[in-house]
């Protein structure tokens, strides 16, 4: 428990680490003000795994009550964010798992409120996305929308850093035939 | 000096402002004196934009997935005894919510909670 006022951390990550040691002492506005800086961030991210708003919903709230239950035993050897991601994600495949077995949730596409002409070129964005291969997918969502290094991609998805670049070559060349 | 193939594949990185050190020096050495990955710089600029842009507009969380997490987690803990290993477990706990006290019970199998009883307002479920 060391780590939560790491003074090298970034103020983003000292306010998340503050967040999660006041929910690890059972202040539920903390985890309130965890759910309102994580909360869409990991739909949109188990979204773009399980392409399920219901799922994605699911996972949301798995997480938070993960986070409720575990933030005892963060470490502070990563960011909030990655460990967050990191439970979303292993929440994310038992779904994923459980949808294979059979136990499937009927599918709601996630809607694009917005009805600006940009609207078309982000749909269009989207369906390339969509037809990506998960994996790569998933790297090309933490580099660009989460902004992560590819060291911190390779510690949250448990991969070798090399597969990190290795996928997100890969989806640049698909992207980029899908998007001209 | 790295080749155009070691600096391609960091290119998404380096244009997110996500590389340190050496490797930033090594890519943006390289890329001011290589017109194709400079052409591949603009390019990773121009999909990044699409990427975030995108996704920024997918639908956000609906109040009800609050609602779910607050049930769950029932306000401040007041106390809780934990049993057992993450193999199999039992957890007792007791919460403060707004002047009530929930007390619930939980089987807990490989880290996951399985709730066996739960005292709350309005008598048990």
């Amino acid at each position: 428990m060391a780590a939560w006022n790491d003074e090298s951390a970034g103020a983003e990550e000292r306010e998340d680490r503050r967040l999660l040691e006041r929910v690890s002492r059972g202040d539920e506005a903390a985890l309130r003000g965890l759910y309102d800086r994580f909360g869409e961030r990991i739909l949109r991210y188990v979204y773009t795994l399980l392409h399920n708003r219901h799922l994605a919903e699911e996972v949301v709230q798995e997480t938070m009550v993960a986070a409720w239950n575990g933030a005892g035993r963060f470490g502070g050897r990563s960011k909030v964010s990655t460990w967050l991601f990191g439970i979303a994600r292993h929440r994310a495949m038992d779904l994923l798992r459980r949808e294979i077995r059979g136990e499937r949730v009927p599918d709601v596409v996630l809607t694009i409120p917005d009805p600006a002409p940009a609207v078309e070129r982000r749909e269009h964005v989207l369906s390339a996305l969509s037809g990506l291969p998960d994996d790569q997918r998933e790297v090309v969502f933490l580099t660009f929308y989460e902004g992560l290094s590819y060291k911190e991609i390779a510690a949250t998805l448990e991969i070798p850093e090399g597969t990190v670049k290795s996928r997100m070559y890969h989806a640049k060349r698909k992207l980029a035939e899908a998007l001209t | 000096m790295r080749r155009c193939d070691e600096v391609r594949e960091l290119i998404p990185w380096y244009v997110e402002g996500n590389l340190e050190g050496d490797e930033a020096r090594d890519v943006a050495a390289h890329v001011a004196t290589c017109a194709a990955c400079v052409r591949d710089v603009a390019e990773m600029v121009r999909l990044r934009a699409d990427v975030r842009d995108a996704i920024r507009g997918i639908e956000g969380l609906s109040e009800k997935v609050w609602g779910r997490v607050r049930e769950r987690t029932g306000g401040r803990r007041l106390a809780q005894l934990d049993v057992g290993s993450f193999v199999l477990g039992f957890r007792l706990g007791a919460s403060m919510v707004r002047g009530w006290v929930p007390v619930r019970g939980d089987l807990q199998v490989l880290g996951r909670n399985i709730k066996l009883f739960e005292r709350r307002k309005g008598g048990s479920r």
